[in-house]
Protein backbone atom coordinates (compact mmCIF):
# COMPACT_ATOMS: atom_id res chain seq x y z
CA UNK A 1 0.00 0.00 0.00
CA UNK A 2 1.46 3.36 -0.95
CA UNK A 3 1.79 6.21 1.51
CA UNK A 4 -0.53 8.27 -0.70
CA UNK A 5 -3.26 5.67 -0.52
CA UNK A 6 -2.80 5.43 3.21
CA UNK A 7 -3.03 9.18 3.53
CA UNK A 8 -6.55 9.00 2.19
CA UNK A 9 -7.61 6.37 4.70
CA UNK A 10 -10.06 7.35 7.38
CA UNK A 11 -8.48 7.22 10.78
CA UNK A 12 -10.89 8.53 13.38
CA UNK A 13 -13.32 5.84 14.40
CA UNK A 14 -11.75 3.41 11.98
CA UNK A 15 -11.02 0.81 14.62
CA UNK A 16 -13.31 -1.81 13.16
CA UNK A 17 -11.30 -3.77 10.69
CA UNK A 18 -12.08 -3.74 7.01
CA UNK A 19 -11.47 -7.43 6.19
CA UNK A 20 -9.50 -8.08 3.07
CA UNK A 21 -7.59 -4.86 3.54
CA UNK A 22 -3.92 -4.99 4.42
CA UNK A 23 -2.47 -2.42 6.79
CA UNK A 24 0.73 -2.00 8.82
CA UNK A 25 -0.96 -3.73 11.74
CA UNK A 26 -4.35 -5.38 12.01
CA UNK A 27 -5.88 -7.40 14.82
CA UNK A 28 -8.69 -9.52 13.43
CA UNK A 29 -11.18 -11.27 15.71
CA UNK A 30 -8.65 -11.65 18.53
CA UNK A 31 -9.75 -13.81 21.47
CA UNK A 32 -7.65 -14.53 24.54
CA UNK A 33 -8.79 -16.20 27.73
CA UNK A 34 -6.42 -16.79 30.64
CA UNK A 35 -8.59 -19.23 32.58
CA UNK A 36 -11.50 -21.39 31.49
CA UNK A 37 -13.68 -20.22 34.39
CA UNK A 38 -13.12 -16.50 33.68
CA UNK A 39 -14.40 -14.31 30.86
CA UNK A 40 -12.04 -13.71 27.93
CA UNK A 41 -9.68 -10.79 28.39
CA UNK A 42 -9.93 -10.07 24.65
CA UNK A 43 -13.19 -11.00 22.97
CA UNK A 44 -13.44 -10.94 19.17
CA UNK A 45 -11.36 -7.77 19.21
CA UNK A 46 -10.62 -5.91 15.98
CA UNK A 47 -8.19 -3.08 15.44
CA UNK A 48 -6.32 -1.58 12.52
CA UNK A 49 -3.51 0.89 12.37
CA UNK A 50 -2.91 2.88 9.21
CA UNK A 51 0.35 4.36 8.12
CA UNK A 52 0.98 7.78 9.61
CA UNK A 53 -1.61 7.24 12.36
CA UNK A 54 -1.49 7.54 16.14
CA UNK A 55 -3.83 5.39 18.23
CA UNK A 56 -4.30 5.44 21.98
CA UNK A 57 -5.88 2.65 23.98
CA UNK A 58 -6.77 3.17 27.60
CA UNK A 59 -8.52 1.11 30.23
CA UNK A 60 -8.35 0.05 33.84
CA UNK A 61 -5.41 -1.88 35.25
CA UNK A 62 -5.61 -5.55 34.36
CA UNK A 63 -8.22 -5.03 31.64
CA UNK A 64 -5.99 -6.62 28.97
CA UNK A 65 -4.03 -3.77 27.37
CA UNK A 66 -0.67 -5.48 27.81
CA UNK A 67 -2.08 -8.76 26.52
CA UNK A 68 -3.34 -6.92 23.44
CA UNK A 69 0.08 -5.36 22.86
CA UNK A 70 1.91 -8.66 23.37
CA UNK A 71 -0.31 -10.29 20.77
CA UNK A 72 0.17 -7.35 18.39
CA UNK A 73 3.95 -7.59 18.91
CA UNK A 74 3.94 -11.29 18.02
CA UNK A 75 5.13 -12.23 21.49
CA UNK A 76 2.19 -14.45 22.39
CA UNK A 77 -0.55 -16.09 20.34
CA UNK A 78 -4.26 -15.36 20.58
CA UNK A 79 -6.59 -18.30 21.20
CA UNK A 80 -8.42 -17.24 18.06
CA UNK A 81 -7.97 -14.54 15.43
CA UNK A 82 -4.95 -13.09 13.68
CA UNK A 83 -2.45 -10.34 14.41
CA UNK A 84 -1.21 -9.30 10.97
CA UNK A 85 1.38 -7.00 9.50
CA UNK A 86 0.50 -6.38 5.85
CA UNK A 87 -1.51 -9.59 5.88
CA UNK A 88 0.99 -12.01 7.46
CA UNK A 89 1.42 -13.09 11.07
CA UNK A 90 4.58 -13.33 13.18
CA UNK A 91 4.40 -17.13 12.93
CA UNK A 92 4.19 -17.04 9.15
CA UNK A 93 7.06 -14.56 8.62
CA UNK A 94 8.80 -13.97 11.91
CA UNK A 95 11.81 -12.03 10.64
CA UNK A 96 9.81 -9.67 8.43
CA UNK A 97 7.18 -9.10 11.13
CA UNK A 98 9.75 -8.21 13.76
CA UNK A 99 11.61 -5.92 11.38
CA UNK A 100 8.44 -3.89 10.88
CA UNK A 101 7.09 -3.85 14.44
CA UNK A 102 8.85 -2.64 17.56
CA UNK A 103 7.45 -3.02 21.07
CA UNK A 104 8.29 -1.21 24.29
CA UNK A 105 7.05 -3.43 27.12
CA UNK A 106 5.91 -1.83 30.37
CA UNK A 107 8.27 -1.73 33.34
CA UNK A 108 12.03 -1.41 33.46
CA UNK A 109 13.11 -4.90 32.39
CA UNK A 110 14.87 -6.10 29.25
CA UNK A 111 18.24 -4.47 29.83
CA UNK A 112 21.61 -6.04 30.60
CA UNK A 113 22.62 -4.57 33.94
CA UNK A 114 26.36 -4.74 33.35
CA UNK A 115 26.48 -3.42 29.79
CA UNK A 116 26.98 0.24 29.00
CA UNK A 117 24.35 2.23 27.15
CA UNK A 118 26.43 2.14 23.95
CA UNK A 119 26.99 -1.63 24.16
CA UNK A 120 23.30 -2.16 24.87
CA UNK A 121 22.24 -0.15 21.80
CA UNK A 122 24.81 -1.80 19.55
CA UNK A 123 23.74 -5.22 20.77
CA UNK A 124 20.10 -4.44 20.07
CA UNK A 125 20.95 -3.06 16.62
CA UNK A 126 22.76 -6.30 15.80
CA UNK A 127 19.99 -8.65 16.89
CA UNK A 128 17.46 -6.35 15.22
CA UNK A 129 19.48 -7.21 12.09
CA UNK A 130 20.24 -3.60 11.21
CA UNK A 131 22.54 -3.47 8.16
CA UNK A 132 26.11 -4.02 9.36
CA UNK A 133 27.34 -0.75 7.87
CA UNK A 134 24.62 1.17 9.70
CA UNK A 135 24.97 -0.23 13.21
CA UNK A 136 27.47 2.38 14.41
CA UNK A 137 25.67 5.34 12.83
CA UNK A 138 22.23 4.24 14.12
CA UNK A 139 23.69 3.73 17.58
CA UNK A 140 25.28 7.18 17.62
CA UNK A 141 22.09 8.74 16.27
CA UNK A 142 20.03 7.05 19.01
CA UNK A 143 22.47 8.29 21.65
CA UNK A 144 22.13 11.81 20.30
CA UNK A 145 18.37 11.84 19.67
CA UNK A 146 17.51 10.38 23.07
CA UNK A 147 19.95 12.60 24.98
CA UNK A 148 22.03 9.68 26.15
CA UNK A 149 25.42 11.25 25.36
CA UNK A 150 26.46 11.74 28.98
CA UNK A 151 25.38 8.21 29.81
CA UNK A 152 26.82 6.40 26.79
CA UNK A 153 29.63 4.76 28.76
CA UNK A 154 27.56 4.21 31.92
CA UNK A 155 26.52 0.76 32.98
CA UNK A 156 22.76 0.26 33.17
CA UNK A 157 22.76 -0.89 36.80
CA UNK A 158 24.20 2.51 37.74
CA UNK A 159 21.45 4.50 36.03
CA UNK A 160 18.19 5.87 37.39
CA UNK A 161 14.83 4.40 36.41
CA UNK A 162 14.07 7.37 34.18
CA UNK A 163 17.41 7.07 32.40
CA UNK A 164 16.79 3.37 31.84
CA UNK A 165 13.38 4.14 30.41
CA UNK A 166 14.93 6.62 27.97
CA UNK A 167 17.37 3.89 26.90
CA UNK A 168 14.52 1.40 26.45
CA UNK A 169 12.65 3.91 24.30
CA UNK A 170 15.82 4.54 22.28
CA UNK A 171 16.12 0.79 21.66
CA UNK A 172 12.49 0.69 20.52
CA UNK A 173 13.01 3.34 17.86
CA UNK A 174 16.60 2.44 16.86
CA UNK A 175 15.73 -0.16 14.17
CA UNK A 176 13.44 2.45 12.50
CA UNK A 177 10.35 0.23 12.56
CA UNK A 178 7.21 0.98 10.64
CA UNK A 179 4.91 0.34 13.61
CA UNK A 180 5.71 1.16 17.23
CA UNK A 181 3.79 -0.30 20.17
CA UNK A 182 4.27 1.49 23.49
CA UNK A 183 3.09 0.11 26.82
CA UNK A 184 2.97 2.87 29.45
CA UNK A 185 5.97 4.68 27.95
CA UNK A 186 5.87 7.62 30.37
CA UNK A 187 6.76 5.43 33.35
CA UNK A 188 9.60 7.12 35.28
CA UNK A 189 10.20 9.66 32.50
CA UNK A 190 10.81 13.28 33.47
CA UNK A 191 9.57 16.22 31.36
CA UNK A 192 12.73 16.18 29.21
CA UNK A 193 12.28 12.48 28.59
CA UNK A 194 8.70 13.13 27.55
CA UNK A 195 9.86 15.72 25.01
CA UNK A 196 12.43 13.28 23.62
CA UNK A 197 9.70 10.65 23.25
CA UNK A 198 7.41 13.13 21.49
CA UNK A 199 10.20 13.98 19.04
CA UNK A 200 10.71 10.29 18.29
CA UNK A 201 6.98 9.83 17.68
CA UNK A 202 6.90 12.87 15.39
CA UNK A 203 9.78 11.31 13.42
CA UNK A 204 7.90 8.02 13.15
CA UNK A 205 4.76 9.71 11.87
CA UNK A 206 6.78 11.89 9.48
CA UNK A 207 8.08 8.75 7.78
CA UNK A 208 4.50 7.37 7.63
CA UNK A 209 4.91 4.97 10.54
CA UNK A 210 2.08 3.93 12.86
CA UNK A 211 1.88 4.28 16.63
CA UNK A 212 -0.14 2.35 19.20
CA UNK A 213 0.12 3.73 22.74
CA UNK A 214 -1.46 1.92 25.68
CA UNK A 215 -1.74 3.38 29.14
CA UNK A 216 -4.25 3.67 31.97
CA UNK A 217 -6.79 6.42 31.46
CA UNK A 218 -5.27 8.61 34.12
CA UNK A 219 -1.90 8.99 32.45
CA UNK A 220 -1.09 12.50 31.34
CA UNK A 221 -0.93 12.79 27.58
CA UNK A 222 0.31 15.71 25.53
CA UNK A 223 0.05 13.69 22.36
CA UNK A 224 -2.82 14.23 20.00
CA UNK A 225 -4.11 10.91 18.75
CA UNK A 226 -6.02 10.17 15.57
CA UNK A 227 -7.94 7.46 17.37
CA UNK A 228 -8.69 7.11 21.08
CA UNK A 229 -10.16 3.87 22.33
CA UNK A 230 -10.84 2.18 25.63
CA UNK A 231 -10.61 -1.53 26.29
CA UNK A 232 -13.66 -2.75 28.20
CA UNK A 233 -14.90 -6.30 28.67
CA UNK A 234 -12.55 -7.58 26.01
CA UNK A 235 -13.66 -5.08 23.35
CA UNK A 236 -12.46 -1.72 22.10
CA UNK A 237 -14.91 1.16 22.33
CA UNK A 238 -14.42 4.86 21.48
CA UNK A 239 -12.96 6.82 24.40
CA UNK B 1 24.32 -12.48 1.47
CA UNK B 2 23.25 -9.40 3.42
CA UNK B 3 20.91 -11.50 5.60
CA UNK B 4 23.71 -13.98 6.28
CA UNK B 5 26.09 -11.17 7.16
CA UNK B 6 23.51 -9.63 9.52
CA UNK B 7 22.89 -12.99 11.20
CA UNK B 8 26.66 -13.46 11.58
CA UNK B 9 26.86 -10.00 13.13
CA UNK B 10 24.09 -10.94 15.57
CA UNK B 11 25.90 -14.14 16.61
CA UNK B 12 29.07 -12.13 17.22
CA UNK B 13 27.10 -9.49 19.13
CA UNK B 14 25.79 -12.13 21.55
CA UNK B 15 29.35 -13.42 21.97
CA UNK B 16 30.66 -9.89 22.63
CA UNK B 17 27.83 -9.22 25.08
CA UNK B 18 28.73 -12.35 27.08
CA UNK B 19 32.40 -11.39 27.00
CA UNK B 20 31.60 -7.87 28.30
CA UNK B 21 29.45 -9.29 31.09
CA UNK B 22 32.11 -11.89 31.96
CA UNK B 23 34.99 -9.42 32.24
CA UNK B 24 32.82 -7.04 34.28
CA UNK B 25 33.12 -9.60 37.10
CA UNK B 26 36.84 -9.16 37.65
CA UNK B 27 37.55 -12.05 39.99
CA UNK B 28 35.55 -14.69 38.15
CA UNK B 29 38.41 -15.90 35.94
CA UNK B 30 40.83 -16.12 38.87
CA UNK B 31 38.25 -18.11 40.81
CA UNK B 32 37.73 -20.56 37.93
CA UNK B 33 41.46 -21.02 37.41
CA UNK B 34 42.01 -21.64 41.11
CA UNK B 35 39.24 -24.26 41.10
CA UNK B 36 41.02 -26.00 38.26
CA UNK B 37 44.41 -25.87 40.00
CA UNK B 38 42.97 -27.20 43.27
CA UNK B 39 41.24 -30.08 41.45
CA UNK B 40 44.50 -31.02 39.77
CA UNK B 41 46.38 -30.84 43.06
CA UNK B 42 43.79 -33.04 44.73
CA UNK B 43 43.92 -35.71 42.05
CA UNK B 44 47.71 -35.51 41.79
CA UNK B 45 48.04 -36.58 45.41
CA UNK B 46 45.23 -39.11 45.15
CA UNK B 47 47.13 -40.68 42.23
CA UNK B 48 50.17 -40.97 44.54
CA UNK B 49 48.16 -42.36 47.41
CA UNK B 50 46.20 -45.06 45.66
CA UNK B 51 47.64 -47.99 43.80
CA UNK B 52 45.17 -47.94 40.92
CA UNK B 53 44.66 -51.18 39.08
CA UNK B 54 44.74 -50.89 35.31
CA UNK B 55 47.38 -48.17 35.34
CA UNK B 56 51.11 -48.81 35.09
CA UNK B 57 52.03 -45.85 37.30
CA UNK B 58 50.52 -43.01 39.35
CA UNK B 59 51.52 -40.64 36.51
CA UNK B 60 49.46 -42.67 34.06
CA UNK B 61 46.35 -42.35 36.23
CA UNK B 62 47.05 -38.64 36.72
CA UNK B 63 47.21 -38.16 32.94
CA UNK B 64 43.95 -40.07 32.66
CA UNK B 65 42.11 -37.96 35.22
CA UNK B 66 43.46 -34.57 34.06
CA UNK B 67 41.71 -35.03 30.72
CA UNK B 68 38.54 -35.93 32.65
CA UNK B 69 38.80 -32.78 34.79
CA UNK B 70 39.29 -30.64 31.67
CA UNK B 71 36.19 -32.22 30.13
CA UNK B 72 34.09 -31.59 33.22
CA UNK B 73 34.58 -27.83 32.74
CA UNK B 74 33.55 -28.27 29.11
CA UNK B 75 30.42 -30.14 30.20
CA UNK B 76 29.47 -27.41 32.67
CA UNK B 77 29.78 -24.86 29.85
CA UNK B 78 27.60 -26.94 27.54
CA UNK B 79 24.89 -27.11 30.17
CA UNK B 80 25.26 -23.49 31.34
CA UNK B 81 22.85 -22.44 28.59
CA UNK B 82 19.85 -23.66 30.60
CA UNK B 83 20.73 -21.46 33.56
CA UNK B 84 21.55 -18.55 31.27
CA UNK B 85 18.13 -18.79 29.65
CA UNK B 86 16.57 -18.79 33.10
CA UNK B 87 18.47 -15.59 33.97
CA UNK B 88 17.39 -13.99 30.69
CA UNK B 89 13.78 -14.84 31.50
CA UNK B 90 14.08 -13.23 34.92
CA UNK B 91 15.78 -10.10 33.56
CA UNK B 92 13.27 -9.75 30.74
CA UNK B 93 16.04 -9.89 28.16
CA UNK B 94 14.77 -13.15 26.69
CA UNK B 95 11.83 -11.07 25.47
CA UNK B 96 14.33 -9.01 23.42
CA UNK B 97 15.30 -12.11 21.47
CA UNK B 98 11.66 -13.08 20.96
CA UNK B 99 10.92 -9.60 19.62
CA UNK B 100 13.99 -9.45 17.41
CA UNK B 101 14.21 -10.53 13.78
CA UNK B 102 17.21 -12.64 14.87
CA UNK B 103 14.84 -14.77 16.96
CA UNK B 104 15.00 -16.66 20.23
CA UNK B 105 16.22 -20.01 18.86
CA UNK B 106 19.17 -18.39 17.10
CA UNK B 107 19.72 -16.28 20.21
CA UNK B 108 19.96 -19.34 22.44
CA UNK B 109 22.35 -21.05 20.06
CA UNK B 110 24.45 -17.88 20.01
CA UNK B 111 24.46 -17.87 23.81
CA UNK B 112 26.46 -21.10 23.75
CA UNK B 113 29.38 -19.55 21.85
CA UNK B 114 31.12 -17.69 24.66
CA UNK B 115 30.80 -20.42 27.33
CA UNK B 116 32.10 -23.01 24.86
CA UNK B 117 35.06 -20.95 23.76
CA UNK B 118 35.82 -20.15 27.36
CA UNK B 119 35.58 -23.85 28.25
CA UNK B 120 38.04 -24.55 25.45
CA UNK B 121 40.47 -22.06 26.98
CA UNK B 122 39.89 -23.37 30.49
CA UNK B 123 40.46 -26.97 29.37
CA UNK B 124 43.72 -25.96 27.65
CA UNK B 125 44.78 -24.04 30.76
CA UNK B 126 44.01 -27.06 32.95
CA UNK B 127 46.22 -29.23 30.76
CA UNK B 128 48.92 -26.52 30.77
CA UNK B 129 48.86 -26.34 34.57
CA UNK B 130 49.09 -30.15 34.65
CA UNK B 131 52.17 -30.02 32.44
CA UNK B 132 53.93 -27.13 34.19
CA UNK B 133 53.13 -27.83 37.84
CA UNK B 134 52.65 -31.59 37.95
CA UNK B 135 54.79 -32.93 35.12
CA UNK B 136 51.87 -34.23 33.03
CA UNK B 137 53.25 -35.92 29.91
CA UNK B 138 51.32 -35.05 26.77
CA UNK B 139 51.69 -36.86 23.47
CA UNK B 140 52.67 -33.71 21.56
CA UNK B 141 52.60 -35.36 18.11
CA UNK B 142 48.81 -35.78 18.29
CA UNK B 143 47.90 -32.85 20.59
CA UNK B 144 46.98 -30.52 17.64
CA UNK B 145 44.39 -33.09 16.48
CA UNK B 146 42.69 -32.71 19.85
CA UNK B 147 41.40 -29.27 18.77
CA UNK B 148 39.14 -30.49 15.92
CA UNK B 149 38.29 -33.55 18.01
CA UNK B 150 37.14 -31.26 20.82
CA UNK B 151 35.09 -29.19 18.36
CA UNK B 152 33.36 -32.36 17.17
CA UNK B 153 32.82 -33.47 20.76
CA UNK B 154 31.23 -30.10 21.54
CA UNK B 155 28.87 -30.47 18.59
CA UNK B 156 27.70 -33.77 20.02
CA UNK B 157 27.50 -32.42 23.63
CA UNK B 158 25.78 -29.09 23.04
CA UNK B 159 22.40 -30.55 21.97
CA UNK B 160 22.04 -31.91 25.52
CA UNK B 161 22.46 -28.36 26.86
CA UNK B 162 19.92 -27.09 24.34
CA UNK B 163 17.44 -29.80 25.39
CA UNK B 164 17.77 -28.62 28.99
CA UNK B 165 17.32 -25.02 27.80
CA UNK B 166 14.10 -26.07 26.05
CA UNK B 167 12.84 -27.61 29.29
CA UNK B 168 13.72 -24.37 31.11
CA UNK B 169 11.76 -22.31 28.57
CA UNK B 170 8.76 -24.62 28.91
CA UNK B 171 8.79 -25.12 32.69
CA UNK B 172 10.53 -21.90 33.88
CA UNK B 173 12.52 -23.93 36.36
CA UNK B 174 16.19 -23.09 36.78
CA UNK B 175 17.47 -26.40 38.02
CA UNK B 176 16.09 -28.83 35.47
CA UNK B 177 18.51 -31.65 36.30
CA UNK B 178 21.74 -30.42 34.74
CA UNK B 179 23.75 -31.05 37.93
CA UNK B 180 22.74 -34.67 38.28
CA UNK B 181 23.12 -35.19 34.55
CA UNK B 182 26.73 -33.95 34.66
CA UNK B 183 27.37 -36.20 37.68
CA UNK B 184 25.90 -39.13 35.73
CA UNK B 185 28.04 -38.33 32.68
CA UNK B 186 31.11 -38.13 34.93
CA UNK B 187 30.43 -41.73 35.94
CA UNK B 188 29.30 -43.36 32.69
CA UNK B 189 31.64 -41.21 30.60
CA UNK B 190 34.68 -42.43 32.49
CA UNK B 191 35.91 -38.97 33.39
CA UNK B 192 37.48 -39.94 36.73
CA UNK B 193 37.95 -43.69 36.43
CA UNK B 194 37.84 -46.32 33.66
CA UNK B 195 34.34 -47.47 32.79
CA UNK B 196 35.60 -51.08 32.93
CA UNK B 197 35.19 -50.81 36.72
CA UNK B 198 31.44 -50.29 36.30
CA UNK B 199 28.85 -53.11 36.13
CA UNK B 200 28.36 -54.50 32.63
CA UNK B 201 24.89 -53.02 32.13
CA UNK B 202 26.16 -49.55 33.02
CA UNK B 203 29.02 -49.95 30.56
CA UNK B 204 26.43 -50.54 27.85
CA UNK B 205 25.16 -46.98 28.41
CA UNK B 206 28.48 -45.74 27.04
CA UNK B 207 27.47 -47.09 23.63
CA UNK B 208 24.42 -44.85 23.36
CA UNK B 209 25.88 -41.48 24.32
CA UNK B 210 28.71 -39.36 22.93
CA UNK B 211 30.51 -38.57 26.19
CA UNK B 212 32.45 -41.82 26.58
CA UNK B 213 33.79 -42.01 23.01
CA UNK B 214 34.67 -38.30 23.08
CA UNK B 215 36.57 -38.72 26.33
CA UNK B 216 38.40 -41.77 25.00
CA UNK B 217 39.31 -40.01 21.78
CA UNK B 218 40.63 -36.91 23.54
CA UNK B 219 42.60 -39.02 26.01
CA UNK B 220 44.11 -40.94 23.12
CA UNK B 221 45.12 -37.77 21.28
CA UNK B 222 46.41 -35.97 24.36
CA UNK B 223 48.10 -38.77 26.35
CA UNK B 224 48.32 -41.64 23.86
CA UNK B 225 46.08 -43.85 25.98
CA UNK B 226 44.54 -46.90 24.25
CA UNK B 227 41.03 -46.72 22.72
CA UNK B 228 38.31 -49.35 22.59
CA UNK B 229 37.64 -48.48 18.94
CA UNK B 230 39.65 -47.00 16.10
CA UNK B 231 39.89 -43.21 15.84
CA UNK B 232 37.87 -43.29 12.63
CA UNK B 233 35.06 -45.26 14.28
CA UNK B 234 34.96 -42.88 17.23
CA UNK B 235 34.94 -39.81 14.95
CA UNK B 236 32.10 -41.34 12.90
CA UNK B 237 30.17 -42.08 16.09
CA UNK B 238 30.53 -38.51 17.35
CA UNK B 239 29.61 -37.07 13.95
CA UNK B 240 26.54 -39.32 13.91
CA UNK B 241 25.42 -38.09 17.33
CA UNK B 242 25.92 -34.46 16.22
CA UNK B 243 24.04 -34.93 12.94
CA UNK B 244 21.06 -36.48 14.70
CA UNK B 245 20.99 -34.46 17.92
CA UNK B 246 21.67 -30.90 16.72
CA UNK B 247 18.50 -30.64 14.56
CA UNK B 248 16.46 -32.43 17.24
CA UNK B 249 17.61 -30.00 19.93
CA UNK B 250 16.80 -26.99 17.71
CA UNK B 251 13.37 -28.47 17.09
CA UNK B 252 12.90 -28.93 20.84
CA UNK B 253 13.82 -25.27 21.43
CA UNK B 254 11.42 -24.08 18.77
CA UNK B 255 8.59 -26.21 20.13
CA UNK B 256 9.26 -25.05 23.71
CA UNK B 257 8.99 -21.44 22.56
CA UNK B 258 5.85 -22.12 20.53
CA UNK B 259 4.31 -23.89 23.54
CA UNK B 260 4.95 -20.80 25.69
CA UNK B 261 3.61 -18.47 23.01
CA UNK B 262 0.44 -20.49 22.59
CA UNK B 263 -0.18 -20.57 26.33
CA UNK B 264 0.89 -16.94 26.71
CA UNK B 265 3.48 -17.86 29.34
CA UNK B 266 6.60 -17.39 27.24
CA UNK B 267 7.92 -14.41 29.20
CA UNK B 268 6.88 -15.68 32.63
CA UNK B 269 9.63 -16.81 34.97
Amino acid sequence: MSAGLVATAERQGDAVVNRGDQVPLALRGICKRWAADRPPVLDELDLRLDLGSKTWIGGRNGVGKTTLLRIAAGLIDPDRGRAEVWGFTARERHRRYQRLVSFLPAGDRGLYARLTVRHQLEFWARIALVERGEVKSRTERAIEEFDLGDLAEHRVDRMSMGQRQRLRIAMTFLPEPETVLLDEPLTSLDAEGGVVLERAIDGLIARHGALLWCSPSGEHLDQEFDTRLVLENGKLVPA
Amino acid sequence: MSELSQAGGAFLAVFRRDLHVYVSYRTRMVSQLLTSVFSLTLFYYISRLVNVSGFASPNQYFGFVVVGIALVSVLYSCFAIAEQVRQELIAGTFERFLLSPFGAVAGMVAMTLFPLLFAFVLAATTLGVGVVLFGLELHWATVPFAVPAMALALLSFIPFGLFFAAVTVATKQGNVGTSWFIALVSIVGGLYFPIELLPGWVQKISEVQPFTPATELLRHLLTDSPQANSTLTTVAKLAGFAIVLVPLSLLALREAIRYGQRRGTIIEY
